[in-house]
């Protein structure tokens, strides 16, 4: 008897289960995500997000890291496209050499969606960045304005701590903010590398600096978690809140915190949510091929511009400056609350 | 001078080059890098070698007695995270506390020791036991105990490290920080039992000779399982300054940090051949390194000056080793 009121259950279990997962009964294939690292948390919460999208949409998600080495993801795409796949999503590490992987995908058909970091030298069928010449570009807008409040006028000495020199996402960042500052030539800018991207470079960085120049008015770093060493070492020189002023990027919660303990002014963020949602709202175009038409798309409530560039549909979403005023605002990843409403595919 | 001392003379020159070196490259930068000569460049410089001095110090020995160990950095790496874990206040930090709030310190590098320590016996005893080679073991070691830093962090980060342990980040002694002084009072104590103590002589006889040392009646097995398990308590202590220095931990933490560790036991005379080094030239050549890091921030250089200098300096340590060792067998 128990045996059969046993069996009966099971049966009953596995019935409402695939009642209640329709999504998974229905899925409408894979789709790998190629997550360059997982040792940042922008990458860490766009694997959630991205993952959390594509569900909603109907797709099952898979994600490969590559420990940022370019052949490691080199060869992660030689497999996926052996699986065929309904589509990859790519981060890539190096913009430039995984260009023949790329190529290789859409030529045995399965479509690569671009997410954050920008190819621009080859065909892609969907492409959703924040573009990081642009963060770098409002970093220099927002630091205009706090020089100008600080100084009465728009000049001083700025020390920017990049990333790994390596890095193409670093030096767009570079490339970015210091074309928009040629614009004030009292400003001095003094740029160096934290080799590998590891925050006690940058803190040994600061701490150098601040003997060899006093008189910086501010220090632009291009991650979060480097502000967080960059911190350390200023309230090792003795110094307090807003004695140095601090900008960085990425948004990550680190230097959200940092903005609420008042030693960072600003944080120029990379709307990863809404990066991760336009992957999951153009996924069914893209997956069946469909066009895709340029024009002002509302992603998590962000006006962001699609055009049609000669690599592809290219979805610009916009980077936004976060301050103290709006730190706490949940539209910001660095405050780890994903949208609660579903995805909408775009029709 | 008569041959005894002229021999004498010409030993400790070549024992101390490394230092020789570090004051001539000191005062070559001094008077050519434009804001380097000031008390502010030297604390600094002392400051920022001690991850890499510290972590050296227990490869160094490890080397002296013969065998490898690659897994330092991520030795490192994890008791940092696990220190910013229980200690932070923000991110993925707990925000363990005790009363008195000091207690955090003396806890806190306990833990460190011993979860170095528990690696480095594990290194240790797979060579030992299992005779594995330890250039084997210990780079399974650098990679799997990486990847646990990521796992158990899941790639975010710990920060805001509790203000009881920050102090030994921002406070100072006779101007240079207290984090420096644990470096120099480290290289201290280890020189003392590497030179003066019967432990430091078997570790160096057994680099030296492995057979005859074991033939002489010392438990050469025991004393290189010592050797891992000091290593790895070493670099566990590098790794609570590390996540001290930075006020937590993110997961690339340390990245990088044993190729320099490598480089400063090379430069600073310790013989990869083992049976050969002492520690205050392991110590200048972190220093000499951190040297020419500073000048390279000061005067703006690209980072990858850094590395070529750093691979010419190495190379050229090997090349004044091959003419020490042909110096020395002439003197003899």
């Amino acid at each position: 008897m128990k045996k059969i009121l046993g069996t009966i259950a099971a049966v009953a279990a596995l019935g409402a289960a695939a009642l209640l997962s329709p999504a998974m009964a229905e899925s409408k294939g894979k789709i790998y995500y190629m997550v360059p690292t997982l040792l940042d948390e922008f990458q860490t919460e766009s694997v959630s997000a991205i993952e959390k999208f594509l569900k909603e949409v109907g797709y099952e998600p898979v994600t490969l890291n590559a420990d940022n080495k370019t052949d490691l993801q080199q060869s992660q795409m030689n497999d996926v496209i052996n699986l065929k796949p309904k589509a990859i999503v790519l981060a890539a590490v190096d913009f430039n050499a995984l260009q023949p992987s790329v190529e290789k995908a859409r030529a045995a058909g399965i479509p690569v969606m671009v997410f954050d970091r920008q190819i621009t030298a080859t065909p892609i069928d969907f492409t959703s960045v924040a573009g990081t010449v642009e963060i770098g570009q409002v970093a220099a807008d927002q630091i205009e304005i706090l020089l100008k409040a600080k100084n009465g006028a728009v000049k001083g000495k700025v020390l920017q701590v990049l990333g790994d020199p390596s890095d193409p996402y670093t030096l767009d960042i570079q490339k970015g903010f210091e074309e928009k500052m040629k614009a004030f030539p009292d400003v001095k800018i003094i740029s160096l590398p934290a080799m590998n991207w590891e925050a006690s470079n940058a803190g040994t960085i600061v701490a150098d600096q601040l003997v060899a120049n006093p008189d910086i008015d501010l220090i632009f770093v291009h991650a979060a978690h480097l502000a967080v060493a960059a911190v350390a070492s200023m309230e090792a020189k003795g110094k307090k809140p807003g004695d140095v002023l601090l900008v960085s990027s990425n948004g990550a919660p680190v230097g959200l915190d940092l903005i609420r303990k008042g030693w960072e002014q600003v944080e120029v963020e990379q709307p990863l949510y809404a990066q991760a949602a336009a992957i999951a709202m153009f996924a069914d175009k893209v997956v069946n091929k469909q066009e895709i038409k340029a024009g002002t798309y509302k992603v998590l409530g962000l006006d962001s511009v699609l055009t049609i560039e000669s690599w592809g549909p290219n979805l610009k979403i916009p980077g936004a400056a976060i301050t103290k005023a709006n730190v706490d605002e949940a539209r910001f990843w660095g405050n780890l609350k994903a949208p609660a409403d579903p995805i909408t595919p775009v029709p | 001078m008569n041959l005894a001392t002229h021999r004498k003379t010409v030993e400790f020159v070549l024992d101390n080059l490394v230092w020789l070196m570090l004051i001539v490259v000191l005062a070559a930068f001094s008077a050519t890098i434009p804001d380097f000569f000031q008390l502010g460049i030297f604390v600094n410089i002392i400051e920022s070698s001690t991850f890499v001095g510290v972590m050296a110090i227990g490869l160094a020995i490890v080397i002296i007695a013969g065998n490898m160990d690659l897994s330092v950095e991520s030795v490192a790496a994890l008791t940092a995270m696990v220190t910013g874990i229980l200690f932070s206040n923000r991110g993925i930090g707990l925000g363990y506390s005790f009363t008195p709030e000091w207690l955090v310190l003396p806890i806190s590098l306990l833990l460190s020791l011993v979860v170095g320590g528990i690696l480095g016996f594990t290194n240790g005893w797979l060579v030992v036991r299992l005779k594995m080679n330890a250039f084997i073991v210990t780079l399974a070691s650098y990679i799997w105990v990486r990847g646990l830093v990521v796992a158990m962090s899941g790639g975010r980060s710990a920060q805001d490290l509790t203000p009881s342990l920050r102090v030994i980040g921002i406070e100072t002694f006779g101007y240079i920080p207290l984090i420096a002084w644990i470096a120099i009072v480290s290289f201290a104590i280890f020189t003392f039992i590497m030179a003066k103590t019967p432990f430091g002589r078997h570790v160096t006889m057994i680099g030296g000779n492995a057979v005859a040392t074991f033939r002489a009646g010392i438990a050469v097995d025991r004393l290189i399982v010592v050797t891992f398990v000091l290593a790895g308590a070493i670099a566990g202590m590098a790794g609570w300054l590390l996540a001290i220095r930075t006020s937590g931990a993110t997961a690339n933490l340390g990245v990088g940090m044993l190729f320099q560790a490598f480089a400063a036991v090379v430069i600073g005379g310790v013989s990869l051949k083992g049976g050969i080094g002492q520690l205050p030239g392991v110590y200048a050549g972190v220093l000499l390194l951190h040297t020419i890091q500073t000048a390279i921030n000061l005067m703006g250089l690209p980072a990858h000056y850094t590395q070529v200098i750093l691979g010419g300096l190495v190379l050229a340590a090997v090349l004044l080793d091959t003419v020490k060792h042909s110096i020395r067998l002439r003197l003899a």
